[in-house]
C-alpha cells in the first residue's frame, strides 16, 4: 500500500516520521558543514582575492537596500509609538523608545532578513548552479578544496559584513526615528538624542550587534548547506533557494528568541 | 607508470552501471573507453581521481591503490592525473585568463600578476590568448574546451582524463582537439584516457581502445583488432548501426 493510499491513522505518523527526518538531515547536514569550516579555520587559508571579491559583493552591494530598509524601519517605530507618545504626552523618551527598539530587536532582525533575501538566496543559487554544472567537481579535480576556496570566504564575508551593515543600519534608523518623530510629534532632534543617549547604554546596542553576528552565521551556513546539496537541475536549484531563505528565516526568529532570553 | 582497474564495480541505487571492470593503461598511451550512453564510462574515470567512489573492487595509479584514499588524499592524486569535463566547467565569474591562473595561484604559490602572465602564456597553445579577457558564457562551446584544457594542463599533470572531449563541437574544433590529445601523448609523454563515441576521434588518434557494455568491459584492443573483430555488438557499434544485438 502506498503512503497516498494509507488510511489517516496510518498516514499522520508517517508524515510526521518523515518530516521529523528531513529536518534531521538538514540540521545534521548544517553541522557536518559547520565542522568542517570550523576546521578550515585552523590554520586559516583564505584566498584574499575570493575575501575581497565577496566582501564587495555581498556588503557593499547590499548597502542601499538595508540603508532604505533601516530608514523606514526607524520611522515605524515613531509610527506606531506616536499614538502612545501623544496620549501620555511623553514626547522626552521617543529618542529612548525608538533607539530601544531599533538597536535590540528590530534593526538587526529586519536587516538580516532583507540580507538573507538578497544575499543568502544569491549565494545558495550561486553554489547550486555550480554543482549543477559541475564547477565544484572541477575544482575538487583542480585539487582545490572547495569548502576552504569557496564556503570559507563567504561565511566570514556574509558575518562580517552584516555586523557593519547593521551598525550603519542602525544610525540610519535612528535618524529616519528623528525625522518621522519632527514631523508626526513635533519631537525637537536634540530632546530626541538626549533620550536616547541618557536612558540607552551600550548593552542595548551590543546585544542588537550580537544578534547580528549570530544571524550572519545562520544565513551563511544554510545559503552554503543548500547551495551545496542541490540535486535536479534548474529546478533543484530552485527548490533550494526557496528552501534556504524558509531555514534561515525560521533560524533567525528562533535564535532571536533564544538569544533574547539570554541576552536579557 | 600506468594506471589500473581490477574488478570495479558501482551501483546508484538499485542500478548496477560497473560490474566487474578492469583492464591497464600504458605509460604515454592515448586509450580511449567507449560504448553507449550511459554505460558508466565518465563514472568510471571520475574514480581515479576520487569524484566517485568504487563499491568493490581497486584502481591503482603509478602502481598505488587510490580507491581507498581519503579526500584529502586525493589532492596529490589530482595534481598528477588532471581531468577536462564534458562541459568545460569553466568558472563563470572569473575570465578565461582567471580560469586558467587559478591552479597556478593555488599549487605554484604564484602571485596574481605571475599567475596571470603564465596564464596567458597557456592560453597561447591553445590560440585563446585573445579571448584571455572573456568571459566562458560569452564564448563557444569549442573555444570553452580549449580553455578548459589549458586549464586542466597548467599543472603539467602526468595523465590527462577526457570526458567526451569532441562533444557539440564542430568538425574542425573536434579535430584540433583530438590533434592536441595526440600531441600531448606524442612529444609530451602525457597518458591520456579519452571517453568518447566520437568514431573519427576514436579511429583517428587511439592507441587501444576498451568497449563497455553492460557494465563489462566488452572489448579491449587495437583501433584493427576494433575494425576487425566478429562480436555482432563491437560492429554494430563502430558502425553506428541502428539494428542488431546492441541493447541501449
Amino acid at each position: 500500500m502506498s503512503a497516498a493510499t494509507d488510511p489517516w491513522p496510518l498516514r499522520a505518523p508517517r508524515l510526521l516520521g518523515a518530516t521529523a527526518l528531513s529536518i534531521g538531515s538538514q540540521v545534521g547536514g548544517l553541522v557536518v558543514l559547520l565542522a568542517r569550516i570550523v576546521a578550515r579555520l585552523f590554520p586559516p587559508r583564505l584566498d584574499r582575492a575570493e575575501l575581497l571579491r565577496n566582501l564587495h559583493k555581498m556588503g557593499v552591494r547590499s548597502l542601499p537596500i538595508v540603508s532604505v530598509t533601516a530608514l523606514f524601519v526607524g520611522a515605524i517605530m515613531v509610527i506606531q509609538a506616536a499614538p502612545l507618545v501623544t496620549r501620555f504626552n511623553a514626547r522626552e523618551i521617543v529618542g529612548w523608545g525608538a533607539g530601544f527598539a531599533t538597536l535590540r530587536e528590530v534593526g538587526p532582525l529586519l536587516i538580516a532578513l532583507m540580507f538573507s533575501g538578497r544575499v543568502g538566496a544569491n549565494n545558495t543559487a550561486e553554489l547550486g548552479t555550480m554543482v549543477v554544472t559541475s564547477q565544484i567537481d572541477a575544482l575538487r579535480a583542480l585539487a582545490i578544496d572547495p569548502i576552504g576556496y569557496l564556503v570559507l570566504p563567504r561565511v566570514l564575508s556574509m558575518v562580517v559584513m552584516l555586523f557593519f551593515l547593521t551598525i550603519i543600519g542602525d544610525v540610519v534608523a535612528i535618524g529616519g526615528a528623528m525625522v518621522a518623530g519632527k514631523v508626526l510629534l513635533d519631537v525637537d532632534p536634540r530632546s530626541f538624542l538626549n533620550s536616547l543617549f541618557l536612558l540607552l547604554d551600550q548593552w542595548d546596542l551590543m546585544t542588537g550587534l550580537i544578534k547580528s553576528v549570530i544571524f550572519g552565521a545562520m544565513i551563511a551556513l544554510t545559503s552554503c548547506h543548500f547551495g551545496l546539496s542541490v540535486t535536479g537541475g534548474a529546478p533543484g536549484v530552485g527548490r533550494a533557494v526557496n528552501a534556504s531563505v524558509v531555514a534561515a528565516a525560521s533560524g533567525i526568529f528562533i535564535l532571536d528568541y533564544f538569544s533574547s532570553f539570554l541576552l536579557g | 607508470m600506468s594506471i589500473r582497474f581490477e574488478n570495479v564495480r558501482k551501483a546508484f541505487g538499485s542500478k548496477v552501471v560497473l560490474e566487474d571492470v578492469g583492464f591497464e593503461v600504458g605509460s604515454g598511451e592515448c586509450f580511449f573507453i567507449i560504448g553507449a550512453s550511459g554505460v558508466g564510462k565518465s563514472v568510471l574515470i571520475k574514480h581515479l581521481i576520487g569524484l566517485l567512489r568504487p563499491d568493490g573492487g581497486s584502481i591503482y595509479l603509478d602502481g598505488e591503490e587510490v580507491s581507498r584514499l581519503t579526500e584529502k588524499e586525493f589532492f596529490s592524486v589530482r595534481k598528477k592525473c588532471a581531468m577536462v569535463f564534458q562541459n568545460s566547467t569553466l568558472f563563470d565569474s572569473m575570465t578565461c585568463a582567471e580560469n586558467v591562473a587559478l591552479p597556478l595561484r593555488k599549487h605554484k604559490r604564484l602571485g596574481a600578476k605571475a599567475a596571470l602572465k603564465e596564464a596567458l602564456e597557456r592560453l597561447d597553445t591553445v590560440h585563446m590568448r585573445e579571448f584571455a579577457n572573456a568571459y566562458p558564457p560569452e564564448l563557444g562551446d569549442g573555444m570553452q574546451k580549449r580553455v578548459a584544457i589549458a586549464r586542466a594542463l597548467t599543472l603539467d599533470p602526468r595523465y590527462v582524463l577526457f570526458d567526451e572531449p569532441t562533444t557539440s563541437l564542430d568538425p574542425v574544433s573536434a579535430r584540433r582537439v583530438d590533434q592536441m590529445i595526440r600531441e600531448l601523448c606524442d612529444e609530451v609523454g602525457v597518458t591520456s584516457i579519452v571517453v568518447s563515441h566520437d568514431l573519427r576521434s576514436i579511429f583517428g588518434i587511439a592507441d587501444r581502445i576498451c568497449m563497455l557494455y553492460k557494465g563489462h568491459v566488452r572489448m579491449l584492443g587495437t583501433p584493427e583488432d576494433f575494425q576487425t573483430t566478429d562480436d555482432p555488438v563491437v560492429q554494430q557499434f563502430i558502425n553506428g548501426r541502428a539494428e542488431g544485438p546492441m541493447e541501449v
